[in-house]
């Protein structure tokens, strides 16, 4: 049977309706599942990096070239503060991170070897940080640097104020209950946040 | 009596019959063989781990203060809380093997090609998923090795270019391991990697049920029957299998019980540290190589096993031999036993 003409029009016409509105069916559902999967997403993306701080170590002076001091960070960490030049600015000191480059191991220091060794992937250090042997040294990755600040005759160094070390039921806990330092160059030293644990010439001794 | 079955007939309108239909698929008679029942076993195994899974669920709880003691808790003071722990640990390490042994049983035999090349990606993600809730399984213990095998394996995620670092931080729920970190591990564990499973396995079922078991003819097979029912035979031979599984397990959990390490300190790493033995290879060519690149070739790895089907089919075409993938097979074979075998004989 002939299709008529009038009729040929409103099947086009059907078509293209519903044609379109499955399409606009399936971009709203799209659009809404979609923002929902991003929404969701987002949640659970970290809100913040780690919560670091600037926190007071001690005089400047008082640690001469070639002395070191090891200092204990409020997360627990500690880190081998050593100094090296005589200028007075900030790049007469480093601070060593403990936190192997490679895979986030702690290193330890080998005495017997003049070295820090990570024992996890075998990856070693000399005493300045510079990896030796293993896959940091493929790699060409050095120990990690605190970054470190002297204001006014103070060293400041910053370092994470968090660590899944405050839930360790033996940790001491006001010592974690620590707001980090305002950096200042007229303020006054903060009572001691973190904490030196002690000095020594050899910057190796105490790691 | 009779009222019963009518009343339940009348509510599920399915005929005796039509069920034998369903169920009873003819299998090949190379299905008698125990080995073949290594496709079952994880499936089994799957199941032990789910039910035990759900009773240490009642007692765990994931945060840093509290996982370390919960799973002592459960260990020393529960009621047969040892066993069922015990029994969770060793289950897990069999479900790993179950499922290895099952890859290379369907590798060897070559039932990976056309037309089950789908199913053979479902096996590859069954894998990848198995070996996740290992790791993640091993993380919540929250002991010294745990803790370090979690920043070992969320650093590994972190050496993948581009994506990498949202990964890490996706796993860690920030850029280091921190007070949430546990809580997402436990929800990989419990719910999101055993519902992926579940949902796969069910994929991986409907397509064997839709392609059909493949076809081998052993030359001491019976020449008068080719094939044998599912049910009740084939399944007997997998009921009679996790019994003996079953009995295994609990000798295994009696004999040699989980232990607990010393709790997880983030400040030291333990001087010799090794992550569960099925992941010794990788443990092991992460100390040969450099982290970028043993990262990326242990993708390669992968990638290619993924899409093996498909490089044997062009092997087979330039090498003209049906058998080279079982070749590379071998020295694949022979170099994880090796590298396994080398990582748990060293100290470092």
């Amino acid at each position: 049977m002939a299709e008529l003409p009038g009729q040929e029009q409103a099947t086009d016409r059907r078509g293209f309706l519903a044609t379109t509105s499955s399409l606009t069916m399936a971009g709203g559902l799209i659009a809404g599942y979609g923002t929902f999967v991003a929404m969701a997403g987002r949640f659970l993306y970290p809100a913040g990096p780690s919560v670091v701080g600037w926190m007071y170590v001690s005089q400047a002076d008082a640690l001469r070239p070639g002395d070191s001091l090891v200092y204990r960070a409020p997360s627990g960490a500690t880190v081998v503060i050593a100094r090296h030049g005589d200028t007075g600015e900030v790049d007469d000191f480093i601070a060593l991170s403990s936190v192997c480059p490679h895979l986030g191991c702690q290193v330890h220091w080998e005495s017997q070897n003049n070295r820090f060794f990570c024992p996890c992937h075998n990856g070693a250090f000399d005493p300045k940080g510079k990896a030796i042997a293993g896959p940091p040294a493929s790699a060409g990755q050095s120990l990690p640097r605190y970054p470190l600040s002297v204001e006014g005759g103070l060293l400041f160094i910053e370092v994470p104020l968090e660590s899944v070390v405050a839930a360790a039921p033996l940790q001491a806990a006001p010592e974690l209950n620590v707001a980090p330092h305002k950096f200042a160059s007229d303020a006054a030293c903060p009572a001691a946040h973190g904490s030196q644990v002690s000095t020594s010439s050899n910057p190796s001794r105490h790691c | 009596m009779g009222f019963v079955v009518d009343w339940i007939r009348e509510r599920v309108p399915i005929r005796g019959d039509q069920l034998r239909e369903l169920t009873n698929e003819p299998v090949p008679n190379h299905l008698k063989r125990w080995w073949f029942c290594l496709g079952g076993t994880p499936a089994y195994l799957f199941v032990v781990q789910i039910v035990t899974g759900i009773l240490l669920a009642f007692y765990y709880s994931s945060s840093p203060q509290t996982a370390y003691q919960s799973v002592r808790y459960i260990t020393d003071d529960v009621t047969y809380g040892w066993y069922f722990r015990s029994l969770h640990k060793w289950g897990a390490t069999f479900m790993v093997a179950a499922v290895i042994l099952h890859q290379m049983r369907v590798y060897f035999t070559g039932a990976y090609r056309k037309p089950r090349e789908l199913n053979w990606l479902v096996g590859m993600c069954l894998l990848l998923c198995t070996l996740g809730v290992g790791f993640t399984g091993y993380s919540l213990v929250f002991e010294q090795l745990s803790y370090w095998g979690a920043t070992v394996g969320a650093n590994i995620s972190d050496t993948v270019p581009l994506v990498g670092p949202v990964l890490k931080e996706m796993l860690l729920g920030g850029d280091a391991y921190n007070e949430r970190t546990l809580s997402r591990f436990f929800i990989l564990h419990a719910a999101i990697l055993p519902g992926t499973m579940i949902l796969l396995l069910a994929i991986h079922i409907t397509l064997i049920r839709l392609q059909g078991v493949t076809e081998f003819k052993f030359e001491d097979d019976a020449a008068t029957e080719d094939h044998f029912n599912f049910f009740p035979d084939h399944l007997y031979t997998e009921v009679i299998a996790g019994l003996v599984l079953m009995l295994l397990l609990s000798a295994l959990a009696t004999i040699l019980p989980a232990t607990l390490g010393d709790r997880a300190d983030p400040l030291t790493t333990p001087e010799v540290i090794k992550p569960e033995w099925f992941f010794y290879v990788t443990f092991r060519w992460l100390k040969l190589f450099s982290g970028t690149f043993a990262v990326l070739s242990m993708g390669f790895i992968v990638l290619a096993m993924f899409l093996w089907p498909w490089i044997d089919n062009l092997l087979r075409r330039v090498t003209r031999r049906e058998d080279a993938s079982v070749y590379i097979g071998i020295v694949a074979v022979c170099l994880i036993i090796g590298m396994t075998v080398y990582e748990a004989a060293v100290a470092h």
